[in-house]
């Protein structure tokens, strides 16, 4: 069922439209690997991934199958199969059916369609309701099925077009928690589109983030909450933290004061932002800090807290630890995540 | 709606049809008697000898060619219209809803004079005419379903190995089944139901039900055979309109 995916220079730009809805978009996906499709709305995820299934034709560029170029084959016969966010089951059919289609459309019987998709819907864990009407299955029970109907395809390659994102939070968990489960038993390569950079952190081994159609970082997760490309995809991943000012032989500086950039990362010299994640920075007293600092107020964020910390003339936010109680107007010194500082060009 | 609101409107929709009830089993029923002083089925015989099967099949063949034209030929022109690509839509629109205006009359004159000339055989003609007099009802019909229709299902059957064909087949066709055969139905009935268009452009040798009936009700004391084919003109349709209800209703049942 895997296999690796490339996208080479892939580009859109609709009749009429001045500028492309996706510019020179280079991805590999490893076979088996999943890669988040990350940006705001209307910044070309869904473009890319109508031009992979081959619903959509590109202005420039290639969709590689395991080096086959894919690019001019129609989508019936690319063996890429999408779920929508929109479940899209067919109405006059019945949920067994639904995940019967790919099998009947491919010749087999009714009869034997039917018995090679039970695998799939008891992989979703709707087993007892193969002969509902789609009508009478819930929200959450059509965009299981809808998976299972993409599945039972055995697609070499998944797409999933925010397939969760009209979930609620409850039933998202569940979603993220089958595609786990999938990805133990059939190994698809997949392709996310989302908006949402922790969802993409759940369920993706790398990310990709497009800003108004072009690319702008493509890494493994982590790096892509710590090491940004730009400072788009810093403040699209959750970035509070941005100090601007001037990098020198390594070494950072802005009003925040001059920090060291880690050993390691190459940059160049010039005006540049310094990021780094609020949830890696530590509060300590302000006399063992070499950055004091005063709370100037406290957000709450579930069972964590959001912290302002003015330290001189710049704003540091820190997410607090569930057990930390400080309050607003306490002096405090911030440690900032020496190994995870980063800094951003920012020259023209 | 309330109970009494239905009432009215069932009592507006039946009551036409009492005195074509009593007219088609009353032997004699003369004036001013409240009801037929003798019941009988003279009606039907005189009905079923004056060749009313045949025109049941003449009737039923053009209501079933008109639909067979008209319906597909709807639904090409309302998918044109609303997918945006058409160039100069207005006109085309224009074009495709024209027969609604114009008399019917009017162009079955002077259509008769053409269709004799070219020697196109009367059936033919009459199908032909009523088929572009049933299109705009198709394709208006059939553009109001193509407008609610969403082409997300077909984009997901691609992605799931369905060809073209198999598109149309298993998606496209049983989705549209409702606004499908709506406008089948009311093709036909356009072509089932038509007088005018049939005895001009038929030349008075396409016999279908509508002229047997101008034709005995163009004499005097056939109330009674009127009334029985006229009655008898009611049941088809009536059939239909029930099987087109439940088509928008099947699906494929799980064994």
């Amino acid at each position: 069922m895997s296999t690796r995916l490339g996208l080479r220079d892939l580009t859109r730009q609709h009749p009429g439209q001045p500028v492309p809805a996706l510019h020179g978009l280079d991805v590999d996906v490893d076979a088996g690997a999943c890669l988040a499709l990350l940006g705001p709305s209307g910044s070309g995820k869904s473009t890319a991934l109508r031009l992979i299934a081959g619903l959509d034709t590109p202005t420039r560029g290639r969709v590689l199958l395991d080096g086959k170029d894919v690019t001019s084959t129609p989508a019936e016969k690319r063996g890429i199969a999408m779920v929508f966010q929109r479940p899209l089951l067919f109405p006059h059919l019945s949920v067994i059916d639904n995940i019967a289609f790919a099998a009947r459309a491919a010749g087999l019987s009714r009869r034997d369609s039917r018995s090679a998709s039970r695998r799939y819907l008891e992989l979703v864990q709707l087993g007892d309701l193969a002969g509902r009407s789609v009508g009478d299955i819930s929200g959450g029970q059509a965009q299981r099925v809808a998976l299972a109907r993409s599945l039972a395809a055995e697609p070499k390659v998944l797409l999933l077009d925010e397939p969760f994102s009209a979930l609620d939070s409850a039933l998202r968990g569940d979603m993220y928690a089958l595609l786990r489960t999938v990805r133990n038993e059939l190994n698809p390569t997949i392709v996310v589109v989302t908006h949402d950079q922790s969802e993409a952190a759940v369920v993706a081994d790398s990310i990709a983030v497009l800003i108004a159609g072009t690319p702008e970082h493509h890494s493994d997760v982590r790096t892509a909450y710590v090491r940004p490309s730009t400072l788009a995809v810093h403040r699209l991943m959750g970035g509070l933290n941005e100090f601007h000012g001037c990098v020198t032989a390594g070494v950072h500086h802005s009003g925040l004061g001059s920090h060291e950039l880690p050993a390691g990362v190459s940059m160049r010299d010039g005006p540049a932002a310094l990021v780094f994640r609020h949830e890696m920075v530590r509060l300590t007293s302000a006399a063992d800090s070499a950055l004091p600092g005063k709370i100037t107020s406290l957000q709450p964020a579930g069972i964590r807290c959001l912290a302002c910390v003015r330290v001189g003339e710049s704003s540091v936010f820190v997410e607090l630890e569930p057990q930390v109680n400080l309050t607003v107007g306490a002096d405090v010194g911030v440690l900032l995540p020496a190994g995870a500082l980063h800094a951003i060009s920012t020259a023209p | 709606m309330g109970r009494a609101v239905r009432a009215v409107l069932m009592l507006w929709f039946l009551l036409p049809f009492v005195p074509i009830l009593l007219w088609a089993f009353a032997n004699r029923w003369p004036f001013p008697d409240p009801l037929p002083q003798q019941w009988g089925l003279d009606g039907v015989r005189s009905g079923l000898t004056a060749g009313a099967p045949h025109a049941f099949v003449v009737s039923t063949a053009i209501g079933l060619a008109v639909a067979a034209i008209a319906t597909p030929a709807g639904a090409l022109a309302a998918r044109a219209l609303v997918s945006g690509r058409l160039p100069l839509p207005r006109l085309s629109e224009a074009v495709l809803f024209a027969p609604l205006v114009l008399p019917a009359f009017a162009v079955a004159m002077g259509l008769d004079v053409l269709v004799l000339r070219t020697r196109v055989p009367g059936p033919f003609a009459v199908v032909a005419v009523l088929s572009v007099a049933a299109i705009p009802y198709t394709t208006y019909l059939m553009r109001v379903a193509f407008g609610a229709y969403d082409k997300g299902f077909e984009e997901e059957a691609r992605t799931l190995g369905a060809s073209r064909a198999t598109v149309l087949l298993r998606v496209q066709v049983p989705l549209l089944a409702p606004a499908l055969s709506g406008a089948a139905f009311l093709a036909f009935l356009v072509g089932w139901s038509d007088y005018v268009v049939t005895l001009l452009v038929g030349g008075g040798r396409v016999v279908s039900v509508p002229i047997l009936v101008g034709s005995f009700a163009a004499g005097t004391g056939n109330s009674a055979v009127v009334a029985a084919l006229s009655l008898a003109a009611v049941v088809p349709p009536l059939i239909l309109l029930v099987v087109v209800a439940r088509a928008g209703r099947r699906t494929e049942p799980p064994t």
